[in-house]
């Protein structure tokens, strides 16, 4: 290797000045090498460094005054690819925080959460029952650590007044499992857990109940130490605080505002539950830490032959239950991941966009310098001195772009946060942090390398020769080349981010078609869950309801009101799955049919707007000492009763207090109870007064708009028992929104990069062909000359633009092929080749080039053969 | 009437490896790479000064009037060689340096902790 090599670094530098360095650094080396070979090493280390700083220096220092004197370019080209390499590295941030963050957990990958799963009766995530949990600790050999919860509402009394808070109930073992530790007091012993009854249950067993606090709950009390060791008064009972968790624990989500100790054995004693804890209610949420050492397989094969053993034991309850361990992380991001995956490529699409346009320019531009290049390379510059300056270009293209793409992510993160659907887990970690403003960095690099520096370097390579002959053209073919691919490519991902938005609108607005079964409009919910401790009793409880529902039925514009456990479209609610059978006919096997059973008021179905197929609905007649009745929806009616009148007939409910028979006096039609996604499902309805609950959900029906009556209905509730607050009041389309909110945001998302990513292509466009005719302009004239109509040279123009747009279309499909396979799970009543939405897609395209090609089209039409062949 | 000598308090204090150069063109002209071997020695080897980094010093020292290529060079060498050496402002640069780290190396003489160990 010789030092001459490396001069090229400093080819700013005078020729002399280079001459003696070259001379100096050879002398240093002859030096080093009769002192030896390390001394040589560092010596050439030495010179390489020297070099590199001086030379980069420099280019750089030339680079920066030369922006600073003609700022156009560069500023232009990084706010274009800021903007872009922000709006990915925004989503990214979502991304890396939902997705790709351990949990913070110690040793997240051991945590598994654990389901019990029927292929049989098609149901395949159901929460584990008390008693499964109770022998799967006793017994497993699978987990070093399980616990198990449920979480509860309850009423937080005050001086001040009461809050509706969401407990958590768990098992021993629950802190220990995920391994954090509070940021005060302590967590519980194995003691606490003890005889700890649940909150509804409104009773103590043996000791005092105690709390750990959400580090929110925390903040909302005042936020004081002073907190631990005090007590909170809590459905009807004195709860001791005994720690503060900290903020980013957040098990089972960010709405856990405590946590208490719950004995499964303890809360399930006495003569109801003679087989103990029982097996067949799945309502549990159950994590597991996996024994050191063990993989996920073999700890679900372990957990299977324990269920197997259970299903031979307990058939009755077990048969066919197997189970099946999912990662806790896969389990908490399960929803979200299509979403934000999808939404992230549309971004991405965007980048590229923004990429091929800034490339388009970049390519205008150095095919402009390309004479200038010429003319310095003739006069002796070298050509590695031009790729420098241009590497040094780049580079402060890739740092001014890097700088406004993290300034704007850094406002644009918080943006995000405050308007992605609250049902994202996780939103609470994002932030702008360190991986996000490396993949920012690496984003801008990457865009910088290929929309600055890479079509700079191939468009700035022209012969000498042809470039400086007189009259060439000063766009080469080659840099003309380059911008038509790149707008073919511009095309290509308009059409798929176009056809992805089309596909997500369509199958939006098929949700929003969807028929819930009932009238949405005017209707007001309310959700009421009164003091155990104080509503204990039928009586109490009926007496509530039925003050409560009278009382606000005299609001001003309340048409009628009534109550049920569990609202269509809405996931608030306690559900019951339930075993029934027909009087006299229980199957012999274990598979036995199941149905929804749900709690409801007289008045309910009218209220609902949910008509009546057959009979009646529950009316005050039917009270808790009266004939046990039911209303069923026609699934129900069909399953059970397939080309018979069940008016009348009789079907066997194991429900509360064991299997009862219980007469069918009702048929409503199909809701969909489980969002709009969901298909209607056997329902059971059985009057609140022969099953009083106590939490409710109170329906108002009214004939003005149902947010007016919000206020006063909450009131007139809390006329009735002002220590009872009503949870949450809301309309039921608020509900219905609700349930669609993750469909909107990903449709609105991918719309936005859609029509953004429309107007980027047509800028191309018309970028492209506004360059191509002041090119063609001489050209152009010669054809006027010669007999070309305006219309003729228009029709060039558009057909050439027109050709771009059929080729892109065409490349697009292949791609929107690649996309359709991811956006399929996301789409309701839609398919991935809707032929609409591929016509309309065309169609917009079709539409935006065209426009975009007018104004150069109408302007080659009048150019002047006379003027533009004088020049 | 004389030339006022020009102030040159605004390039106080002299980046180090400024310093060392004009250290080493303070006893007479030298060439650039005789001054990388005489900072070199004089600092033990720990200060060195590359080819690039030394003439691009060296044309900033030019500019800003410390050195001025000198004409006087021994007659046996090469003649590529470019010698410097300090010009008037120079000199009185390094004469204000020198004395403000004087100044300095006075005040930490007299401070009380370091004669302890002195």
């Amino acid at each position: 290797m010789r030092y001459r090599n490396l001069l090229w670094l400093l080819s700013g530098r005078e020729r002399s000045e280079r001459q003696a360095i070259n001379d100096d650094a050879e002398l240093l080396l002859d030096a080093a090498r009769a002192r030896g070979g390390f001394a040589v090493i560092r010596t050439w280390a030495a010179l390489i460094w020297d070099v590199a700083v001086h030379g980069a220096a420099q280019d750089l220092a030339r680079a920066a005054r030369s922006l600073v004197r003609a700022p156009g370019f560069a500023i232009t080209a990084s706010l274009l690819l800021g903007v872009g390499v922000a709006a990915s590295a925004t989503l990214f941030a979502l991304i890396y925080a939902v997705i790709l963050k351990p949990l913070p957990y110690d040793k997240p990958e051991e945590l598994m959460a654990v389901w019990e799963t029927n292929v049989a009766q098609n149901r395949l995530r159901e929460g584990p029952s008390p008693g499964d949990v109770n022998d799967w600790v006793a017994n497993n050999d699978a987990f070093a650590t399980l616990t198990a919860w449920w979480t509860a509402q309850a009423t937080l009394r005050g001086r001040d007044g009461s809050m509706p808070v969401t407990g958590v109930q768990v098992t021993r073992g629950f802190f220990e499992v995920f391994g954090r530790q509070p940021i005060l007091g302590r967590t519980f012993a194995g003691g606490d857990y003890a005889g700890a009854l649940s909150i509804p249950s409104g009773r103590t067993g043996g000791s005092e109940p105690l709390v750990v606090l959400s580090h929110r709950l925390w903040q909302t009390l005042g936020a004081d130490r002073s907190l631990i060791g005090a007590t909170l008064f809590m459905e009807g009972r004195n709860w001791r605080v005994v720690g503060v968790m900290p903020a980013d624990f957040a098990i089972p989500d960010l709405d856990a505002a405590f946590w208490t100790p719950w004995d499964i054995e303890a809360s399930y004693r006495g003569p109801r539950f003679a087989d103990g804890p029982p097996r067949e209610a799945r309502f549990l949420s159950a994590v597991g830490r996996l024994k050191p050492g063990l993989s996920r397989e073999a700890a679900a094969d372990r957990m299977r032959v324990l269920a197997a053993r259970f299903a031979a034991d307990f058939p009755r309850t077990n048969a066919d239950w197997s189970v099946e361990l999912v990662p806790l992380h896969d389990e908490l991001i399960r929803a979200s991941r299509t979403e934000l995956l999808l939404v992230f490529g549309a971004v991405f699409g965007l980048l590229l966009l923004v990429c091929a346009n800034v490339a388009s320019l970049s390519v205008a531009r150095s095919a402009a310098r390309a004479r200038e290049h010429a003319i310095r390379l003739a006069l002796g510059a070298g050509s590695g001195r031009l790729v420098r300056e241009h590497l040094a270009d780049s580079g402060l293209v890739a740092v001014l772009t890097a700088a406004v793409a993290i300034m704007i992510t850094a406002s644009s993160v918080g943006l995000v946060v405050r308007f992605a659907p609250a049902d994202i887990p996780r939103l609470n970690e994002v932030a702008l942090e360190g991986w996000v403003i490396v993949f920012a960095i690496a984003a801008a690099l990457f865009a910088t390398t290929v929309a600055v520096l890479i079509p700079g370097l191939r468009a700035g390579a022209a012969p000498i020769a042809s470039t400086l002959k007189d009259g060439a053209p000063v766009s080469g073919h080659r840099a003309g080349r380059i911008r038509r691919a790149l707008v073919v490519a511009e095309i290509a991902v308009t059409v798929i981010l176009l056809v992805g938005a089309g596909l997500l609108a369509r199958s939006f607005a098929g949700l929003q078609r969807v028929d819930p079964g009932f009238d949405v409009r005017n209707l007001l919910v309310l959700r009421i869950a009164p003091d155990v401790t104080r509503y204990r009793g039928a009586d109490l409880v009926n007496g509530y309801y039925s003050r409560v529902l009278e009382s606000i039925r005299e609001v001003p514009g309340v048409a009628s009101v009534a109550a049920v456990t569990v609202l269509p479209m809405s996931t608030i609610g306690s559900d019951f799955y339930r075993p029934y059978w027909l009087e006299g006919a229980r199957p012999a096997g274990n598979v036995m049919p199941q149905a929804n059973v749900r709690m409801a008021s007289p008045g309910y179905f009218t209220t609902l707007g949910l008509p009546l197929v057959a009979g009646r609905e529950f009316s005050l007649q039917d009270r808790i000492d009266s004939r046990r009745v039911i209303v069923i929806n026609e699934s129900l009616a069909r399953a059970a009763w397939p080309g018979q009148d069940p008016i009348g007939r009789s079907l066997i409910l194991d429900y509360q207090g064991g299997p009862t028979a219980r007469e069918v006096v009702g048929i409503v039609r199909d809701a969909r109870y489980d969002g709009p996604r969901s298909n209607p499902a056997p329902e059971i309805f059985i009057p609140h007064a022969q099953n009083p609950y106590l939490v409710m959900n109170v329906l108002v029906r009214t004939t003005v708009d149902p947010a007016s009556i919000a206020v006063p209905a909450r009131a007139r509730a809390a006329m009735v028992d002002p220590d009872q607050p009503v949870h949450s009041v809301t309309t039921m389309e608020q509900l219905l929104g609700d349930a669609l909110q993750q469909d909107r945001f990903a449709m609105l998302f991918v719309a936005l990069f859609a029509i953004a990513g429309l107007a980027t292509a047509a800028t191309g466009i018309y970028a492209l062909l506004a360059y191509t005719v002041a090119q063609r302009r001489r050209e152009i004239a010669v054809r006027m000359a010669i007999g070309a109509s305006a219309a003729s040279v228009a029709r060039l123009v558009i057909m050439e633009s027109m050709a771009l747009a059929v080729l892109g279309c065409l490349v697009g499909a292949a791609g929107v092929a690649g996309m359709s396979r991811v956006v399929q799970s996301m789409l309701f009543g839609v398919a991935p080749q809707d032929p609409l939405t591929l016509v309309a897609t065309a169609a917009v395209l079709f539409v935006a080039v065209l426009a975009a090609s007018w104004l150069p089209a109408r302007r080659a039409a009048r150019i002047n053969p006379v003027a533009a062949m004088r020049i | 009437m004389p030339d006022r000598p020009a102030s040159v308090a605004h390039l106080l204090p002299l980046k180090p490896k400024v310093l060392h150069v004009l250290l080493a063109l303070a006893d007479g002209p030298r060439h650039g790479y005789s001054i990388m071997q005489e900072v070199a020695a004089r600092t033990d080897g720990r200060v060195r000064i590359w080819p690039a980094a030394m003439y691009g010093l060296l044309r900033e020292l030019e500019d800003g009037d410390l050195i001025v290529e000198s004409e006087k060079r021994p007659e046996e060498d090469d003649e590529r060689r470019r010698y410097f050496a300090l010009t008037a402002t120079g000199k009185r640069a390094l004469g204000e340096e020198v004395r403000r780290l004087e100044a300095i190396v006075d005040l930490a003489r007299a401070s009380r902790a370091l004669r302890g160990r002195a």
